[in-house]
């Protein structure tokens, strides 16, 4: 047997596995060296450079997330001069964007920088200058407000668009300062390749990308809760935080250790939540009466369907019932329903409306 | 003859290496600018997402986006041509752009449009002209890479055959084995900015293994950096050392693939370097060695290696992420050579006249030469192939002329603009790198750009953060932001407290050095170190009359 292989982080014998890099090791150990264009399930892009720690040996500082753990390493991560690039590079992207308060509710990695911004003391002050990105505001898609104007170019919107979603819908446009996200031809999201899976807005650490329809929330005054659940729109069984202030479900976020999708969703999960507290939605039973809906009472709406159902079960067979369960139904009345079609009326014609 | 269709392009460029962007200078040079159609039509012949290729065209400067674009004169506005007029010519050009140093600071200001460049100072007198040679020799050691620069042919087979031409060539296909040592012995370091040792990276590559694919030797042409034409002179004059060079880095360390990486704005040395190729081909000098030509389209990052590797493959040309280097994996993921033109010339005379003879070509200690493309105000700009170790002032003064009359130099700008100015005192500089270094500064590619005493070197500093600025590639947050707070603070804007302003400006410039991602943004603080270093009184005037 071989010996694990150590470095030393910050004076401490470390092990890690070839091919680790620094950053990687690190974040079992102290996790706080701070990034801004890391994201664990995307190629390290090296772009943002607060992940720079000091490496004996070495003339500059390296990025931790592209470098490689090496044994023998002697890696420090939070020298005075480390620290002070950190927070220049704070304070040069505080003075790209306008000052405007970025509510969690655009997306979920949306507090990234604002957090930096306040661990380095970025008040905007220091380099001031002109500002970077341009906003979209012509986009009318209902999903995805593309606020450009608060961009700060780490381009995990392209890349997560590109490596986890294989939709390549976005890119980025010219160079240096001049860099902007954009689709095909500068088109609105619509005409492009995008499916609206809402992937890059999750993963945009300044809000960039927000989701329109959770701003909606923004004036409601209650506190920003997660309820963890699983997407009942198919099979694939994505898990979910249902995004709530007070009663109102107001967002859905993927859950990043989601076993089945691994912080991804589909349109469908991600923006198709709109039915749950409708308007349109019926708030008491009902029964039919020559053709008229009318109101009723549960026992009588109840009694009704079950003589309906006893009545084709017994007249035609037991296959004579067959029951479609919806995507829109939690997963608990999901549930019921086939329990009540397999076990009480002793068939297996159970379908659900989005068995993908 | 009928235009090509899409089809038939497409059909002409997929199957071959790297097609992506002689693809689209053939859509570009058919239609006169790269329509949506274009783009979507080659996005979809090379199997790329649409919305990847539209960004990537973006990147470039030089594709045209709107009709017409191709034939629209571009004006150099780099730092010499400034000084010669540039803001009379493009105001009386029509529909003109200004572009980035194009390469030609040895002469009038050049404009480029379509596939011609024209020099000169009015819009009337606008002519062709031919790279200039460089001076006759004014040294008392001797040349390496110019020293049969100047034989009548040259450039021509069979003037570089009597003049010595594939003669190491010759010997290098009989035995190869001695290559490697001479070299090493001989000190050759790259010529292209970063001095890298040529024996050491051929033989990394020779040791590497192609894990199922070939290697490839890659000549840099891209020649972007500002006051940098020496890779120009050597190409048009002499392009069959570079051919002779690359041909035997290919046989030293098994490389199979071969492209040279010509920026855009030397239309004219295109037909010249592929002669030369055709020339050496049927002659059997190439065996074995498929040797390309690619043009550019316009981005001083795509000389970074790296970033040049990914234009050439077709991919965003952002740099890439170091180590794993181009030795290993370069091209096509596989081990790659990536030299400057200069350095591959070098190769074949070290091979003809022994490692000891290059070594003592350099002064003292130091070994070798290398060729400074002078410019500014001089009498006499060009190229000098120096000894390693000459004075600056005596290139300056004995061999250039010395200052135009009345006028004294003030400050020298090193490695193009990336190694910022030497100014004062530090004018007694030698030109080598252990000396350069000593005053935080680097020889690199050996552009040197004079400034004399008329000259106000706020505005020279910050034209040259703004070429920055305008060249970063938008990878990395310290470059892509701080060019641009470092350029608009030279340019008047910013801090109007003098300790304030110097303060964002060292803090910013140290944040670059320490952490940028690549050598433009490690590179583009010298500018501003040199000025506060140099000029600090007119720091204090500039950053004062804005109160
Ligand atoms: C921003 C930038 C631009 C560069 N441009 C060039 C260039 O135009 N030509 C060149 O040969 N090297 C250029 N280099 C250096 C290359 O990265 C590389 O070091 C060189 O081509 C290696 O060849 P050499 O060892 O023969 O010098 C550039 C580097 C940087 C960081
Ligand atoms: S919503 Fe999904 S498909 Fe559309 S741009 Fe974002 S990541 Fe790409
Ligand atoms: S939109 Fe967001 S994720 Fe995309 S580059 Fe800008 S800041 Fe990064
Ligand atoms: S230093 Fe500048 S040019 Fe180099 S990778 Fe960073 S942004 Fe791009
Ligand atoms: S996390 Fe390493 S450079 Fe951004």
């Amino acid at each position: 047997m071989t010996d694990t292989p150590t470095f030393e982080l910050d004076g401490e014998a470390v092990p890690f596995t070839p091919g680790e890099t620094i950053y990687e090791v690190s974040q079992r150990h102290q996790a706080n060296i701070p990034t801004l264009c890391y994201d664990d399930r995307l190629e390290p892009f090296g772009g943002c450079r607060l992940c720079v720690v000091e490496v004996e040996g070495y003339r500059n500082p390296v990025a931790s997330c592209t470098t490689v753990a090496m044994a023998g390493m002697k890696v420090r991560t939070a020298t005075a001069q480390v620290e002070k690039h950190r927070k220049t590079l704070v304070e040069l992207l505080t003075s790209e964007n306008p000052h405007k308060k970025i509510d969690p509710l655009r997306g979920a990695a949306s507090q990234e920088l604002v957090t930096l911004q306040r661990r380095y003391g970025a008040t905007g002050e220091r380099f001031a200058g002109k500002t970077s990105g341009t906003s979209r505001e012509d986009d009318p898609n209902p999903f995805i407000l593309r606020d450009y104007d608060q961009c700060i170019s780490c381009y995990r919107c392209v890349r997560v668009c590109a490596e986890q979603e294989s939709d390549y819908a976005i890119s980025v446009m010219n160079r240096g300062f001049s860099t902007q996200i954009t689709t095909e031809f500068d088109n609105l999201l619509e005409d492009s390749d995008c499916t609206f899976c809402g992937q890059c807005v999750q993963t945009c650490p300044t809000g960039a990308l927000a989701d329109r329809k959770a701003l909606r929330a923004e004036s409601l005054p209650e506190p920003l809760e997660a309820t963890r659940s699983v997407c009942p729109y198919c099979g694939v069984g994505c898990s979910v935080d249902l995004m709530s202030k007070g009663d109102k479900l107001v967002a859905i976020r993927p859950a990043r250790d989601g076993g089945a999708n691994e912080g991804a969703l589909c349109v469908k999960g991600q923006f198709a939540f709109d039915f749950v507290q409708h308007d349109d939605r019926l708030a008491y039973p009902m029964v039919r009466e020559r053709g008229e809906l009318r109101r009723a009472s549960w026992d009588e709406a109840l009694d009704r369907a079950a003589e309906g159902l006893a009545a084709a079960s017994r007249d035609h067979g037991r296959h004579s019932v067959y029951a479609v369960a919806s995507g829109r139904a939690p997963h608990e009345s999901t549930y019921t329903l086939q329990k009540l079609i397999r076990a009480g009326f002793g068939t297996n014609y159970i379908d659900n409306c989005s068995r993908a | 003859m009928p235009q090509p269709t899409d089809a038939e392009l497409i059909a002409t460029w997929a199957s071959q290496p790297a097609p992506l962007l002689p693809l689209l200078h053939a859509f570009h040079d058919r239609d006169g600018y790269l329509s949506d159609d274009a783009i979507r039509a080659v996005a979809k012949g090379l199997k790329m997402p649409a919305a990847d290729l539209f960004g990537t065209v973006t990147f470039y400067h030089h594709f045209a986006r709107t009709p017409g674009g191709l034939d629209q004169p571009r004006v150099c506005d780099g730092p010499v041509c400034r000084m010669r007029g540039y803001d009379g010519l493009h105001a009386a050009l029509t529909d003109a752009s200004p572009m980035p140093c194009a390469g030609r600071c040895d002469g009038p200001i050049p404009v480029l449009t379509g596939h011609t460049v024209r020099v000169g100072t009015s819009a009337g007198a606008l002519q062709e002209v031919p790279t200039p040679l460089p001076p006759a020799y004014p040294g008392k050691g001797s040349e390496c890479v110019f020293a049969s620069i100047r034989e009548p042919d040259r450039a021509t087979l069979d003037g570089y055959r009597r003049t010595g031409g594939y003669v190491a060539l010759e010997t290098v296909r009989a035995d190869a084995s001695g290559v490697l040592g001479t070299l090493e012995q001989s000190g050759l370091a790259g010529r292209g900015g970063a001095g890298f040792p040529t024996a050491r990276k051929w033989r990394a590559v020779a040791e590497a293994d192609a894990r199922g694919g070939h290697k490839t030797i890659v000549c840099n042409a891209d020649e972007g950096e500002p006051g940098c034409f020496k890779d120009r002179a050597l190409m048009d004059h002499d392009p069959h050392a570079l051919v002779e060079g690359m041909t035997i880095a290919a046989l030293v360390t098994g490389a199979s693939v071969g492209f040279i990486y010509l920026r855009y704005e030397y239309p004219q040395t295109v037909p010249i370097l592929q002669k030369a190729i055709d020339d050496a081909k049927n002659a059997g000098l190439l065996e074995g060695f498929d040797l390309m030509i690619r043009r550019g389209a316009g981005a001083y990052v795509c000389g970074e290696e790296t970033s040049l590797l990914n234009s050439l493959e077709g991919k965003h040309p952002f740099p890439r992420n170091r180590p794993p280097y181009p030795v290993t994996h370069g091209y096509d993921d596989r081990p790659t050579v990536v030299n400057n033109v200069e350095t591959l010339c070098a190769v074949a005379p070290i091979l003809r006249n022994g490692a000891q003879w290059y070594r003592d070509l350099g002064l003292g200690e130091h070994a070798g030469t290398k060729v400074i493309s002078l410019s500014g105000d001089v009498t006499r700009p060009g190229n000098y192939e120096v000894p390693i170790g000459l004075p600056l002032m005596e290139l300056v003064d004995d061999w250039a002329g010395g200052p135009l009359p009345g006028r004294t130099v003030q400050a020298a700008t090193m490695a193009g603009l990336s190694g910022g100015f030497v100014a004062g005192d530090d004018l007694s500089i030698t030109l080598d790198e252990p000396a350069l270094r000593a005053k935080g500064s680097f020889l690199g590619a050996g552009g040197i750009m004079v400034f004399d005493d008329s000259r106000d070197m706020v505005d020279v500093s910050h034209q040259a953060m703004s070429f920055f600025a305008h060249e970063s590639c938008g990878k990395c947050f310290p470059c892509r932001i701080g060019t641009q707070r470092l350029a608009e603070r030279l340019g008047g804007q910013g801090p109007s407290a003098l300790p304030v302003w110097n303060q964002e400006v060292l803090d910013i410039g140290s944040a670059m050095k320490a952490t940028s991602a690549c050598g433009l943004g490690t590179a583009a603080p010298l500018i501003t170190d040199s000025l506060l270093r140099y000029f600090p009184e007119r720091v204090q005037q500039h950053v004062e009359k804005n109160r």
